[in-house]
């Protein structure tokens, strides 16, 4: 392991030896280390299999672009498809390679490799086409979901992640050669900044290259700790490290994650990331740029790496993945590699490069020569052969003759392209450059900023100039910096974008996608079907739809599909680059938002006396309700329903009923604007009386229903559903804000400051006396749907009689820091009658038993006042209220409209369930005419039988009449269609 | 995601506030003598264009006020933003030189509908 080492390297803590595993097997390290530059270290080049062929695959590059080597870490809840390129190792760390079974070395899906003619392009879609629908379900998808696809998803996972926003005037995204010197020249001024970059080193190409010799007569090294120094001493400018940009979104807004974590073992009770929103005035894209590959005869073979990914990992971590490589190059980005490799004592195997001699840099050239290099111009290299890893290469020479080279090691460089992603997510216009061959930034959408290769400007002695004159717009002086290179300053390139093979067996593959496994053959076989259009041969093929979104080889396909169709390259166009950048884990967009704190939980002011009292909860909305209250753990859901309700119609039962909406209306016009608001009319009404009110759309369809008590004409009360609290206030808002705006009207909601408590039951004014003994509760002194304001014991309190069981009740709204004391109080008086607690579903069927409507349950958008049978709510003398002339649509006075009716069964203990269809045939066939559904049940106590309320069309005329309920067994129960009220019909309770 | 301009609390992120759709709509009063169609167009059409857009916007989780902006659909561009009891500014009044991320022009594309 010792020889392959660079312990001259700064980066690389060479003292500090970090032991981990890699499927099973332990390895050595050195702090610092990526897991792929601490295998390389161990002289591991296999990594992973492919996606869809079970290919072996290496590390193919040094970075986030990294196609091939994505591994779990099993010591990280098993997060899986993490690059190997850039994941840091530390001590104790367990990784395991993906998509092989059963081991990396053997594995039995890489006979798929051999069956590829099953996987051609487009495979999917035609697969789901046929030959039989059954096909997929059956035969393929348990086949193909078993060979194909990355890593396993992570277990018993609760990474901890928070988020963090800035406003800023200026971002600076890459902190690499030109992302430093905009940082230095905006160091003291008045802007505030942000320097962000991925790696804990600033510096990019500076450390990754040997291609700077030095800047401002400093050494690289030397120049940048002095640059990072100033900028962290200056006022205004902040440093984020270890953080990614995955977004550019509209107006400036970034998101950026950061990694708590790198190098050591995250933390459970520790943030692991934090995703930085970042709005920001001004972004200066200073990201660099991504080296793309070359398609030939199976490219992918471990061994085979990027020119500047070896020279990255020889600088920036010290290790030398192999000491005998071929270099096979169509431009100047391999020279700084010769360069690197001579100086360090490992001359390179042999030089091919597709240019003519001529064309080669000079300085590359001497090198060359002077080394005794063997040197191949105008060649290109026809296919790389071996077994689990490169073996040989064939290269074709300007004679035509071919030539086989023996080599473990494969560097290939195909051109560099400014690193575009975030400028094209930012909606920034590409245009292509003829020249060098690539897609540069051309025209900003937002207020946006390219420098140096980012922007495509691929020339070392124009940095300053370019920086000096795109940042003139912030009236900063101009920075002098002086570079001396090791090698040319300029790009040049020739295209070259795939080498066709010499000739073609089954293994041998040209890739064009190596996360995808997509071959430059399918993407002749799509455009030879018809899909030429660069975005439907993106879908069709897969080409560049993988995790890496092709970072390292989409312009390459471009280009091959640009030379097929005879076209320009800027003709084909560009596929679009979507956010995230790199892949995002969901643990850091989720923040704290997540588990116990997903969503609020909203409790009522007794909340605590439920839990003590082994209430057990539902959720409606955000709110935690009783749903019941079992006596003892063996008490059943069914059988304390069926308690709690027989004691409310025998004795009397008390609900928390403190979720409900309340609003308080208050203004001159109050009236006018709750006449307009309701269907009800509202003028003739005493003060000190109330009314059960419906609130429609303008469609006509009801929306909230509620009671409204009338303090004076200039001050109401509204209740509202639990659920609807919110739309409703919003929805008074609205009106009173847009259309009636001359109406002096305000409202607030006060659900949250009063607790309400529903007692009912034939021995309410029994107890309900006895908690408040002062108050009058006679018929003639507190008659149905009035209310009082009362004080006890120093608390105002609001007594309102009314009942949403059918039986004699009252409500009392208590402010709620004193609700307890109330509740206590009604509870304890209660007890000689009978009283008992009750929970939301005894509500439901008493009020089921009553034919009141649960506003969403029964009705769910589409059903009017009149489809309910409620047109005595409807102040028909009324000019205008919402929705009224909705009211007489052609559609709304249709005959045949759903309506409200009861379901009873004619077998009394049949069993029926919400959602149930109603048909009038006693056999099910298709297809079946459906008259409409069920929408609550219940089996009642009282009545002695199973009930429900249902919506059918024409409801109201088949009242007496025979009808079935569907089951999904396709067996139909028979039932008898009734009025929606089953309870108490002459409400004789309620008055009681 | 946008920054909406609140006319009463100032510039705050998009989550703060609800999208009320097409502003400048107006609500007949409900009487009978209202057709069908015209009743029809009231509750459920609305302009959906490519271009310039006047909308309401209502700072929910803030000020809880509404208010009325002009908006480009094609690129997000918000260009005026004004209370509720001001006038409706004028179309001809916006001059736009933003292309659009697809490069087709933003003003007399074949989906704008727009009321002039
Ligand atoms: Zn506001």
């Amino acid at each position: 392991m010792s020889e392959l080492n660079l312990t001259d390297n700064k980066f690389i803590q060479f003292h500090q030896k970090i032991g981990f595993k890699f499927d099973g097997v332990k390895y050595y390290g050195y702090k610092g280390d990526t897991i792929a530059s601490a295998l390389l270290r161990n002289n591991v080049k296999l990594i992973g299999r492919s996606f869809k062929y079970h290919r072996p695959r290496g590390f193919y590059t040094c970075g986030i672009e990294e196609p091939n080597a994505l591994v779990q870490i099993i010591s990280e809840y098993s997060e899986p498809n993490t690059r190997a390129t850039i994941k840091k190792i530390y001590e104790g760390m367990e990784i395991e390679s993906q998509n092989r079974w059963p081991s990396l070395k053997t594995d039995i899906g890489s006979i798929n490799n051999i069956f590829s003619p099953v996987f051609p392009a487009g495979f999917y879609y035609k697969t789901f086409m046929g030959p039989h629908k059954n096909f997929w379900k059956k035969i393929y998808e348990p086949i193909i979901r078993k060979a194909a696809g990355l890593g396993k998803p992570p277990k018993e996972f609760k990474a901890v992640s928070t988020h963090l926003y800035h406003n800023v005037d200026i971002t600076i995204v890459g902190g690499g050669l030109n992302g430093l010197i905009a940082a230095k020249s905006l160091i003291d001024t008045n802007f505030s900044v942000l320097l962000i970059d991925f790696d804990d080193q600033l510096g990019g190409i500076l450390n990754n290259s040997n291609k700077v010799q030095s800047v401002n007569n400093q050494t690289p090294m030397d120049w940048i700790s002095e640059t990072v120094n100033e900028i962290e001493n200056s006022k205004n400018i902040k440093i984020l490290k270890n953080t990614l940009v995955t977004n550019y979104n509209y107006i400036n807004h970034l998101i950026a994650v950061e990694d708590k974590f790198v190098g050591s073992r995250p933390l459970k009770d520790k943030v692991n990331s934090t995703l930085h929103k970042i709005r920001t005035d001004q972004v200066i894209l200073s990201n660099g740029h991504i080296e793309r590959f070359l398609s030939f005869q199976n490219n992918d073979l471990p061994g085979i790496m990027l020119c500047s990914s070896f020279e990255k990992y020889m600088c920036r971590y010290g290790v030398m993945p192999s000491k005998e490589t071929v270099i096979f190059s169509n431009n100047s980005n391999s020279e700084s590699l010769v360069f690197s490799l001579i100086k360090k004592g490992f001359k390179p195997k042999a030089y091919i490069d597709s240019r003519s001699g001529e064309n080669i840099e000079p300085g590359l050239f001497d090198l060359i020569r002077k080394n005794d290099i063997p040197l191949y111009t105008n060649s290109q290299i026809k296919g790389a052969f071996g077994s689990k890893k490169l073996q040989k290469i064939l290269v074709e020479d300007s004679s035509g003759g071919v030539n086989e080279i023996k080599t473990d090691f494969l560097c290939l460089s195909g051109g560099i392209n400014p690193d575009v992603h975030l400028f094209t997510q930012s909606k920034g216009l590409l245009d292509w450059d003829e020249k060098d061959l690539t897609y540069k930034p051309a025209q900003a959408f937002q207020p946006t900023i390219t420098l140096g290769s980012a922007s495509g400007q691929f020339d070392f002695n124009s940095i300053t100039k370019e920086i000096n004159e795109k940042l003139d717009i912030f009236g900063i002086k101009p920075l002098q910096i002086n570079l001396k290179l090791n090698t040319s300053h300029k790009f040049k390139i020739e295209k070259l974008w795939e080498v066709l093979p010499q000739k073609q067996t089954i293994w041998s593959k040209s890739f064009i996608d190596l996360q995808n496994d997509v071959t430059t053959k399918d993407i002749r076989q799509a455009i030879s079907e018809g899909f030429d259009r660069i975005e439907h041969l993106k879908r069709y093929t897969t080409n560049s739809m993988g995790t890496d979104q092709g970072k390292i080889s989409s312009i390459n396909a471009l280009g091959i599909v640009s030379d097929l169709l005879d076209k320009k390259v800027n003709e084909v166009g560009t596929t679009i680059y979507r956010p995230p950048y790199a892949p995002l884990s969901f643990a850091a967009i989720a923040g704290r938002n997540s588990y116990e704190y997903y969503d609020p939980e909203r409790k009522t002011p007794i909340h605590n006396w439920h839990v003590s009292n082994g209430a057990v909860f539902e959720d409606v909305g955000q709110w935690k309700r009783p749903w019941y209250f079992p006596i003892n753990k063996d008490e059943t859901m069914n059988d304390a329903v069926q308690r709690e309700s027989k004691n409310v119609r025998e004795n009397a039962g008390v609900l928390d009923g403190s979720t409900l909406g309340k609003i308080e209306i208050k203004g001159k016009d109050a009236l006018a604007f709750l006449n307009l608001i309701y269907t009800n009319s509202f003028s003739k009404m005493k003060p000190g009386s109330s009314r059960y009110a419906l609130m429609l759309g303008e469609d006509g369809m009801v929306k909230d229903d509620g009671i409204i008590c009338k303090i004076s004409d200039e001050h109401f009360i509204a209740t509202t559903t639990t659920g609807g609290a919110a739309t409703v206030l919003g929805c008074m808002e609205e009106y009173a804000q847009t259309e009636w705006p001359n109406l002096n009207v305000y409202m607030n909601s006060i659900t949250e400051q009063y607790a309400t408590f529903n007692i009912s039951g034939p021995k309410t004014r029994n107890i309900i006396e006895k908690v408040f003994p002062e108050v009058d509760f006679s018929n003639e002194a507190f008659p149905f749907m009035t209310f009082q304001f009362h004080e006890y014991e120093d608390t105002p309190i609001r007594i309102l009689r009314a009942s949403f069981t059918g039986e004699m009740g009252y409500e009392i709204y208590v402010p709620s820091n004193q609700a307890l004391k109330i509740w206590e109080k009604i509870i304890n008086f209660g007890k000689e009658f009978g009283l008992m607690p009750y929970g939301t579903e005894t509500m439901h069927l008493l009020r089921a038993e009553k034919g009141y409507i649960i506003v969403g349950q029964d009705t769910d958008g589409s059903i009017t006042p009149l489809d309910l049978g409620l047109d005595w709510m409807i102040g028909k003398s009324k000019k205008d209220f919402l929705g009224k002339r909705s009211l007489i649509r052609s559609d709304t006075v249709r005959k045949d409209r759903k309506q409200l009716v009861g379901i009873i069964p004619t077998n009394k203990n049949d069993k029926l369930e919400e959602g149930q269809h109603i048909i009038l045939d006693k056999e099910i066939k298709t297809p079946m005419p459906m008259l409409g559904h069920i929408t609550s049940c219940y089996q009642s106590p009282t009545l002695g039988h199973n009930f429900a309320l249902a919506v059918i069309k024409n409801g109201q005329s088949l009242i007496g009449t025979k009808a079935f309920a569907s089951t999904p067994e396709l067996k139909t129960i028979e039932v008898e269609i009734v009025e929606p009220i089953f309870y108490d019909k002459e409400n004789t309770k309620l008055a009681s | 995601m946008l920054v909406i301009d609140c006319p009463y609390c100032g510039p705050r992120d998009q989550s703060e506030f609800s999208n009320g759709g097409e502003a400048h709509v107006k609500r007949p009063d409900g009487s009978a003598e209202i057709g069908d169609r015209e009743w029809g167009e009231y509750v459920f059409i609305r302009a959906n264009p490519k271009g310039i857009f006047y909308e309401r916007w209502v700072h929910s989780h803030g000020c809880r006020k509404w208010f009325n902006c002009v908006r480009d659909t094609s690129t997000d561009e918000i260009l005026k933003i004004y209370k509720i009891d001001e006038e409706r500014p004028k179309l001809d009044s916006f001059k736009n030189n933003v292309k659009t991320p697809s490069g087709e022009p933003n003003l007399g594309s074949g989906n704008f509908t727009v009321k002039k």
